[in-house]
């Protein structure tokens, strides 16, 4: 009984760590690859909605909601931004794969994590 | 110092100090609570100077790009930041903090807002331990002035309380030399009385049972009787007793006969029960004064033809008549001296505290039993 349970446990963390893989992946592909393209200051606009909304959920929120409709007033953005950035197409992702890409976006620039004490 | 003189210092001192103490404690106490709540203050605005730092450090961390981000850490206190959602994002104490001001009640600390939420954080709490040292020298600054204010008004009372008794002393040591004065001169015409009455007895030049003769000699006896209370008074402060052992049953005895001739005036019925060869560890002086103002007061304050028991036993001497009795409102005074409850009869008022004087001199008890109209009962035991 104990060396199914392991068995189990094993190949359930080896689909969510392929899962994620792939998640990571799609997400690298969607949204990074563009941004790189279009020299679009990704950690800058991460910045920006942390300091608007502080918590991940209320950044989250803001980002869904500037995705499925962009548009200035959706946006945290200063309008001078739009002048050297085109405005966003409306993305062509379902609203669960949206998220996941969102998420994965906050975790990939969370400065949070950066935070240490001096030894 | 007179001993009226130095009870009267003692209440004054006492009112004053304690009074004076009273007032100088609340005093104290509202200046320390006033001072410590300085001092918290002083520490506090401390504290939101460190809490503005640390948010200008955030807000430069906020902007920095480095792959690490160095949390300020100051010195004397402990931070943490909080979300929005007041959820811990991260701090400088040694466990995650939730955001609740009771955890910090033995801390001092600071909450502010942060905004714009640099790094996230919306909330942040600045805590460190209080710094004890100032309220200690404050405490110890207290301790001293109320010392130092102690000792002063303790002398200052003193010389007050000096100068307020002045008058009493002047009045009381005149009253005392006058006294002194004129036992001195009753001295001599008392002795000469007396002395005479003794030879006309003896050598048989009156007439059996001379009624003259006898008022005489009761008189001559209670003058002598004064005479020897006040020098005793006089004495006293600077009286040597001689202890002696004393037979205190032929003493009764004696006291009885020296008074058998004012008992037979009044008419008494005279009953005197003693146990055989009592014996005490007394100046003879003391034990004959104890005797003679029980015994006298019992007589002269009996009712004519009324009854006088006298009791001597191992453990007391009683003394009970049949007299005017005292009210029970003045027992608690009557042995002060100069009090006299009732002024019906002769006297100064000084016999009882002559009594009180012996019994507190050697630790015997004293106890007054009496009855107003029915009569009283002196007892003093020898043990305590």
């Amino acid at each position: 009984m104990g060396k199914i349970v392991v068995i189990l446990g094993f190949l359930s963390r080896l689909l969510y760590a392929e899962e994620s893989t792939t998640q990571d992946h799609s997400f690298k592909n969607t949204c990074i690859s563009c941004h790189q393209q279009q020299q679009i200051p990704s950690a800058l606009i991460y910045k920006r909605y942390l300091m608007k909304y502080s918590t991940d959920r209320g950044m989250e929120e803001a980002m869904f909601i500037y995705m499925k409709d962009p548009k200035k007033e959706n946006s945290i953005m200063p309008a001078p931004f739009f002048l050297k950035f085109p405005m966003k197409e409306k993305i062509s992702l379902d609203d669960s794969s949206l998220r996941k890409h969102i998420q994965a976006y906050l975790e990939e620039f969370d400065i949070k994590k950066k935070l240490m004490l001096e030894k | 110092m007179l001993r009226s003189e130095k009870r009267s210092l003692i209440r004054f001192l006492i009112i004053y100090l304690g009074s004076t103490f009273i007032l100088f404690s609340i005093a104290s106490w509202l200046f320390y609570i006033s001072s410590k709540h300085h001092l918290l203050d002083k520490q506090r605005e401390s504290l939101k100077y460190e809490a503005e730092h640390i948010k200008s450090q955030l807000r430069i961390l906020h902007q920095s790009n480095d792959a690490k981000l160095i949390y300020p850490n100051e010195k004397d206190s402990q931070s943490a930041i909080y979300n929005v959602d007041k959820e811990y994002i991260f701090g400088t104490f040694q466990t995650k903090q939730s955001l609740d001001i009771n955890k910090y009640e033995n801390r001092l600390y600071h909450s502010m807002k942060v905004e714009p939420y640099y790094l996230g954080a919306a909330y942040l709490v600045v805590a460190k331990d209080i710094n004890f040292e100032p309220i200690g020298k404050l405490q110890r600054n207290i301790f001293l002035f109320m010392l130092g204010a102690g000792l002063f008004f303790t002398m200052l009372g003193y010389f007050l309380g000096k100068l307020f008794v002045a008058p009493m002393r002047d009045a009381m040591e005149k009253m005392n030399h006058f006294i002194q004065d004129t036992t001195h001169e009753l001295n001599t015409p008392i002795s000469t009385i007396l002395t005479n009455i003794e030879m006309i007895e003896t050598f048989g030049k009156h007439k059996e049972n001379s009624t003259e003769l006898k008022r005489i000699e009761i008189a001559s006896k209670t003058l002598s009787r004064i005479y020897d209370d006040l020098t005793y008074i006089n004495l006293n402060h600077k009286y040597h007793r001689q202890i002696v052992t004393v037979n205190m049953s032929r003493l009764v005895e004696e006291r009885m006969v020296y008074f058998s001739a004012m008992a037979e005036a009044k008419g008494l019925d005279v009953t005197v029960t003693t146990d055989p060869n009592v014996i005490l560890q007394i100046d003879k002086n003391d034990a004959i004064r104890l005797l003679d103002n029980l015994i006298s007061n019992a007589i002269k304050y009996n009712r004519s033809k009324g009854l006088l028991h006298v009791t001597l036993t191992e453990d007391l001497f009683s003394v009970r008549d049949t007299g005017i009795g005292i009210r029970s409102k003045d027992l608690s005074t009557i042995m002060q001296r100069f009090k006299r409850a009732n002024k019906s009869e002769g006297g100064f008022g000084i016999g009882l505290d002559i009594v009180n004087q012996v019994v507190s001199s050697y630790g015997f008890v004293l106890e007054i039993n009496s009855k107003e109209g029915e009569g009283t009962e002196v007892r003093v035991k020898w043990e305590k």
